[in-house]
């Protein structure tokens, strides 16, 4: 398979590190509008890869086309792939963008591909842990995700302008938006994140979960925040974010019945969110080019991947592993 | 000037917060075996 990776910060440059050692890839093309930094990525992944400005690339002849840059360029970028006749693996994680890419529904399903949407730490990894989770229900009620720490630079600016912006939770069967930066819940993630205080943000997690669970009850989302982090979230970021973010981790809480009881099951995994985010959408694209994925439409991880068993195993093979609360909160 | 002053309380409460109530036991453990089945 020919996969293109648009983007070669921190999430498209490890995400083309883990397909140039793919078996089954046999030609990728990184593009970014950096030529120095996209020219060092692929000089790192041998004879496999090509360098290519990010205006010039020629999306042609590609089976997946992987979105790893901003996410306000996802939509255009998705609508010249499926132009192109290759499938797309979005990596954002806004709600705005993850709106427009799930209007393309139609379009892909039309022309026989797949826009897989969200397919990073959160959301991504915490959809294939959430639908990893329901299968172990009869009813599902509820589904609550978490995550702490950002990417790169596009991450930490999304996840500073969540904090101002509407975020979207599905109760009771109707989507209802509260305001980002409230609602603050101790969250509990795995070590060494451990607790964090997490609040409302306009992020796509419910957005993309909700229609994977149907009869679901609630689906929200919340993402870890300092003080400061909301207290300057009205303000324009004062400072350019870090390269990359430290260590992150993501929570899953599934709420349901199981048999005459409710239960609730906790998932969760700790990574650098990049590194994860790369992980991920390059497991999605190998998926997808082989053919083991073939639902068409747009949609995110939890609805494509309602078995996402084998998925998850080969997140563990690379180095990407789940783990499990067990005990009382 | 006291709407001011309730304004600047609400947000110092609002940013403070009571946080919540950590796990009383327990723990994580790797997704491993029958948890991947």
């Amino acid at each position: 398979m020919r996969v293109a990776v648009l983007g070669a910060g921190a999430v498209g440059s490890r995400s083309a590190r883990q397909l140039a050692s793919t078996p089954g890839v046999a030609a990728l093309t990184v593009a970014d509008p950096r030529a120095t930094l996209v020219a060092s990525v692929v000089a790192s992944l041998g004879a496999i890869a090509t360098a290519v400005s990010a205006a010039e690339i020629d999306l042609a002849g590609h089976d997946v086309v992987i979105l790893a840059g901003p996410g306000k360029h996802h939509r255009d970028q998705a609508e010249r792939a499926l132009e192109a006749g290759a499938s797309v693996v979005s990596c954002t994680d806004e709600l705005g963008p993850t709106r427009a890419l799930l209007a393309l529904d139609d379009e892909a399903r039309v022309r026989g591909r797949t826009v897989a949407v969200g397919a990073g730490f959160a959301p991504g990894l915490s959809d294939l842990l959430a639908a990893h989770a329901g299968r172990l229900f009869d009813e599902v009620h509820e589904v609550h995700v978490a995550r702490a720490g950002t990417g790169g630079p596009s991450c930490a600016r999304a996840h500073h302008a969540g904090l101002r912006g509407l975020a979207l939770d599905w109760r009771d069967g109707a989507w209802v938006n509260r305001q980002g930066g409230s609602g603050r819940e101790l969250a509990w993630f795995p070590d060494p994140v451990a607790g964090q205080d997490c609040y409302r943000a306009s992020v796509p997690d419910a957005l993309l979960l909700a229609p994977a669970f149907p009869g679901v009850l609630r689906a929200t989302s919340r993402v870890a925040a300092t003080r400061r982090d909301r207290l300057s979230a009205p303000l324009p970021m004062l400072r350019q974010p870090h390269p990359e973010g430290l260590i992150g981790a993501i929570r899953v809480e599934v709420r349901g019945r199981i048999g005459q009881s409710f239960e609730t099951v906790v998932y969760g995994a700790v990574d650098r969110p990049g590194v994860a985010a790369g992980a991920v959408a390059a497991v999605i694209a190998v998926e997808i080019g082989s053919g083991r994925l073939t639902r068409s439409g747009a949609a995110g991880l939890a609805v494509l991947c309602p078995d996402p068993l084998p998925l998850l195993l080969e997140l563990a093979d690379r180095g990407i592993r789940g783990a499990t609360f067990e005990g009382s909160g | 000037m006291a709407v001011g002053i309730m304004g600047l309380v609400a947000a110092v409460l609002r940013l403070r917060g009571t946080g919540g109530t950590p796990p009383q036991s327990g723990g994580w453990r790797e997704l491993s075996g029958p948890d991947l089945r």
